[in-house]
């Protein structure tokens, strides 16, 4: 799945005919202020201005302001661009038209397995969650359109009446015609609101994930997909991202801070063994890494050099199953140099390194790991005939 | 028996080169054990109407291309599964070609990134007809002694360590391509073996549950227990217990789950498959699959690492009860011929070379010439007579020397329309011949009376000067034994218009002060033909000669460095004619003396 910010999620509700506030994302304050001087709603309505950046808590954090004019908006973009939250700095912030309302609605449509499901409920904002059972389904096969009279039928089973109940039922009809079309997994707006002004249901609020793997059928999706997590990639995290769109077979990485147990294993199953391994035995993990699919040594070789650059790591667990056509000699040679780089670079002191593996060219693989030791590495390798995760019960104990 | 995938499964492989190598991985595999190769046809328009050589042994089968999976059903009729190779952007529209065919039942989608609706709209779609879609991101599916489909199982060596040639107990299902040869592996080492293996795919909605293919294992008399692998995400697993729960089984079900890590980590963290992430408000998780695989009564060991044991137990109770007995291995399997390379690699053969070089190596990242990367030739200044050196003299020549070659280059790179050479290469580009062609017949000119007395007049200087000859000596020698002199003469330059070009070099090399003693000959000789002659000068072939046989260069090779210089102007007279789009050239009957016989009559044939 791929998240998507507000922004860009609310350009593409927009585009399936879902009313959405005014908004503009902006790089400066100063591009704000240029953008004020020729949008008239910018100096007419109330504005909101917001971190545009995959952050939790932003509320809490003070990257939410509310109820500012342009002036405003204008200095809390100055004071939100540049600021520093953990690994990310702000680069984004959207700004929005306030739209005052009284009644709060919610809708979403996501994937099921059978096909879609709408939910709409005639409660929104924190009201949700805590009344889940006011939730109504809608549920789709794959493939299949919801009727107009359907739609209208949840509407009230959720509890609208008269025309609201319409205009819901139209809301819906035009959330899933979006998730439909844009390959959507998931898309919330909540709190969905009527304007005052004329009576129409607005969506004040975009969740949207987007199927990444659907990218390329959709030339117009020109935004970057954002991280899931409540946090921004780091640097390190979107180099290798690099190097995974560029290559056959797979790297991933994603930092855990605190850790001291690093990932380095093969196979998007097997890495998630070994991870259940190291916290059931007490470990901290580093990080999630993977490669499969024989990637090439130069793109293991950098995934090893950002593993061993993971600060404060005691264990390098470097796992896999029984390949079937992975390298294990050629992907082993990346992971080695990226070893020797780290090593000469000052890395890697004190830091014991875990070696199971099994696949083609397993013997040339796991000898020449083993000739690291002569190299000064700690190093323990281990083949086929050591169960999978017992590397991560050697290293951990105590 | 099996179930999926057995001896009566014929294939058809939609897409290309990964179509190919899996073709080749599993003719490997009908190769162990013993069986005709299942694959029948490959469904790839590019190249529809030829054939994809597979080899089979230390043979090769050629398999038909098609076009359509209509034509390759048709020509195949016993065809009744589809594996599908092409891209995520294509996968859709063939897999759906192949499951409205009606001779196919299974269609295996192998293509990893195909967008969640494709892959639902496929499922659909198969469950409507009856038939089964599997994947996509699926490793293949294994029936031991029986099928191979897709790549499962790995290379030979594993197919062969895994006991994958003969059945055994359990039937495995797993999401994960790495993890399916694990577990065969973990079946054989400490059970009697599998019956069928499933990748089922890492994606969120797999066309397949692992309850259809419960429901077959249940089905099928030889499995005794399944073993299922899988992850948080989703709610399979949670199904398979429902189902496993259900009733009676006759099946024994084993079950592991990952992503317990997952509740110490960041939420919304996605792990290697797409599927593998925990769903909204906790379900899906590791734990809550964990708890209702128990519940049903499925063995779910605490850790991956007491699979096998667990694995282990079971085949013990198996053997007990009397449900298995023990299998007796077979005393010899077929060995797969190994390639020269395998071959090669692992020290068991030795191939006479055909040929032999001594000069340069591309088998690295870069060429080494003589042994020395180019690019680090390049990083410390060497230049192009340096390169000529390595490849012609197998030596770095020095500065100084690189300075005189590169003179001799320059001073010989063109003159001008007139000579053979030019007016060869000239008169192919007016006939619209192409430059390599129209260069080479511009190098063909190249002999005895244009450029190619170069390496002739080395050979005669360097002889007189290694046998200590005189002058008189030489041209007597030359005269008997010999004929004129290489390098020496001129058609149009004499001592009263002496050639610029040979002054120049001439100059050049004395004022080095090095020792030219086939130079200092050649320019003896001179004095004595000028004399007699005064078109009888040191030509530039001569001068060259003598400067570079004193320089140390092979003489073999010396006719080279005109070639090679001159081929700059054969080029640029060929690009020059291109560029001004030059017409056909065609003599004028003026400048041809018609000295044949006059028009006369054919006499009768007789």
């Amino acid at each position: 799945m791929a998240k998507v910010l507000e922004g860009p999620g609310m350009g593409l509700m927009k585009k399936w005919g879902i009313h959405v506030p005014h908004y503009a994302v902006v790089t400066s304050a100063d591009e704000l202020s240029k953008l004020g001087q020729v949008n008239e709603w910018m100096k007419q309505t109330k504005l909101v201005a917001k971190a545009h950046e995959a952050l939790g808590s932003r509320f809490k954090l003070g990257l939410v302001k509310v109820g500012l004019d342009l002036s405003g908006a204008v200095a809390a973009t100055k004071e939100m661009i540049g600021r520093q939250v953990g690994s990310i700095t702000i680069s984004q912030v959207i700004v929005s038209e306030m739209v005052p309302h009284k009644d709060e609605y919610y809708c979403a449509v996501k994937s099921t397995r059978e096909g879609v499901e709408i939910l709409v409920a005639n409660c929104g904002g924190i009201e949700v969650e805590s009344n889940w059972e006011r939730v109504k389904r809608l549920c789709l096969d794959v493939g299949q359109a919801p009727s107009t009279e359907k739609l209208e039928k949840l509407a009230k089973e959720a509890g609208f009446t008269g025309p609201v109940a319409k205009k819901m039922a139209d809301f819906a009809e035009k959330m899933f015609a979006c998730f439909d079309h844009e390959d959507a997994q998931y898309l919330e707006v909540n709190p969905v609101v009527t304007r005052e002004s004329d009576g129409e249901l607005i969506a004040l609020d975009a969740v949207t994930l987007l199927d990444g793997d659907a990218k390329f059928r959709h030339p117009d999706w020109n935004f970057q997909f954002a991280a899931e997590f409540g946090r921004a990639y780091s640097r390190d995290e979107v180099e290798v991202m690099g190097v995974d769109s560029k290559i056959k077979g797979s790297v991933k990485f994603i930092e855990i801070p605190g850790g001291d147990t690093a990932m380095l294993p093969a196979g998007g199953g097997a890495s998630v063994y070994y991870s259940d391994a190291v916290v059931a035995r007490g470990g901290k993990l580093a990080n999630y890494a993977e490669y499969s699919g024989d990637p090439p040594d130069w793109a293991v070789e950098v995934l090893t050099e950002k593993v061993c650059s993971l600060p404060g790591i005691k264990n390098i667990i470097v796992g896999g199953a029984i390949a079937n056509f992975t390298d294990v000699k050629k992907t082993f040679g990346g992971i080695i140099n990226g070893f020797r780089k780290a090593k000469s670079d000052g890395k890697l002191k004190g830091v014991k390194i875990w070696v199971r593996r099994g696949g083609p060219r397993e013997k040339e693989g796991l000898d020449a790991m083993r000739a690291l030791k002569d190299e000064g590495f700690d190093i323990h390798v281990f083949d086929r005939n050591t169960p999978l995760t017992d590397i991560v019960d050697k290293a951990l104990q105590k | 028996m099996s179930i999926l995938a057995n001896k009566d499964t014929h294939v058809v492989i939609q897409g290309g080169a990964a179509g190919v190598n899996a073709a080749r991985r599993m003719a490997e595999f009908c190769y162990l054990i013993k069986r005709p190769l299942n694959v029948e046809a490959f469904v790839y328009p590019p190249d529809a109407g030829k054939t994809n050589e597979i080899p089979y042994g230390s043979g090769l089968i050629a398999i038909p291309i098609y076009k359509t999976i209509a034509e390759a059903t048709k020509n195949h009729p016993t065809i009744n599964t589809s594996l599908v190779y092409i891209g995520a952007d294509r996968a859709m529209k063939g897999a759906m070609e192949a499951l409205d065919d009606s001779h196919i039942k299974v269609v295996s989608m192998i293509t990893e990134g195909v967008p969640e609706k494709d892959a639902k709209l496929l499922g659909a779609h198969a469950r409507k007809l009856g038939k089964v879609f599997n994947g996509p991101s699926s490793i293949g599916i294994i029936s031991a002694g029986a099928c191979r489909l897709g790549v499962i199982g790995g290379a030979f060596d594993n197919l062969v360590l895994s006991k994958l040639y003969r059945e055994g107990s359990f039937g495995v299902i797993t999401k994960s391509g790495g993890l399916s040869n694990e577990i065969i592996w973990i079946c054989s080492q400490f059970a009697d073996g599998i019956t069928t293996a499933i990748g089922i795919g890492g994606d969120a909605y797999p066309g397949t549950d692992y309850v259809s293919y419960l429901e077959m294992f249940e089905h099928d008399p030889q499995t005794k227990a399944v073993v299922i692998v899988g992850e948080m995400g989703g709610d399979l697993e949670e199904r398979a217990a429902e189902w496993y729960g259900a009733k009676k089984r006759r099946i024994k079900l084993i079950g592991v789950v990952s992503g317990f890590c997952q509740e110490s980590l960041p939420k919304g963290m996605k792990f290697g498959h797409a599927g593998a992430k925990e769903g909204m408000k906790g379900e899906g998780s590791a734990r809550s699959k964990s708890e209702a695989l128990k519940k049903s009564g499925a063995l779910v060991p605490e850790t991956f690492g007491a699979l096998g044991p667990a694995i282990k137990d079971t085949y013990q109770g198996f053997l007990k009860s009397g449900l298995v007995k023990e299998i007796i291995e077979p005393v010899s399997l077929p060995r797969l011929p190994k390639t020269v390379e395998e071959a090669m690699k692992a020290d068991e053969v030795v191939v006479a070379p055909l040929i032999r070089t001594t000069i340069s190596d591309d088998r690295g990242d870069e060429p080494c010439y003589d042994g020395y990367p180019a690019s680090e030739l390049i990083n410390k200044g060497y230049e192009i007579p340096h390169v000529i050196g390595l490849l012609w003299d197998k030596r770095l020549i020095s500065k100084q020397e690189a300075e005189i070659i590169k003179r001799i280059m320059m001073l010989s790179a063109d003159h001008g329309p007139c000579v053979s050479g030019a007016y060869a290469t000239i008169l192919a580009a007016c006939a619209g011949i192409g430059l390599s062609q129209a260069v080479a017949a511009g190098l063909i000119m190249i002999g005895p009376r244009f450029g190619g007395a170069v390496t002739d007049a080395g050979r005669w200087f360097k002889y007189a000067v290694d046998n200590n000859m005189k002058v008189d000596e030489f041209l007597a020698y030359m005269k008997k034994h010999v004929g004129p002199v290489p390098g020496i003469g001129h058609r149009v330059k004499s001592l009263r218009n002496p050639d610029k070009r040979v002054k120049e070099l001439v100059g050049y090399v004395k004022s080095l002060q090095i020792k030219t003693p086939c130079l200092d000959f050649a320019l003896a000789v001179e004095q004595v033909t000028a004399v007699k002659k005064d078109n009888l000068i040191l030509n530039v072939d001569g001068t060259m000669a003598a400067v570079l046989v004193d320089m140390g260069f092979p003489v073999d090779s010396l006719n080279g460095f005109f070639i090679l210089s001159r081929t700059i102007g054969l080029i640029g007279h060929w690009v020059d004619q291109k560029r001004q789009d030059s017409r056909l050239i065609r003599l004028f009957d003026y400048l041809v003396n018609y000295a044949a016989p006059k028009r006369r009559e054919v006499p009768p044939l007789k």
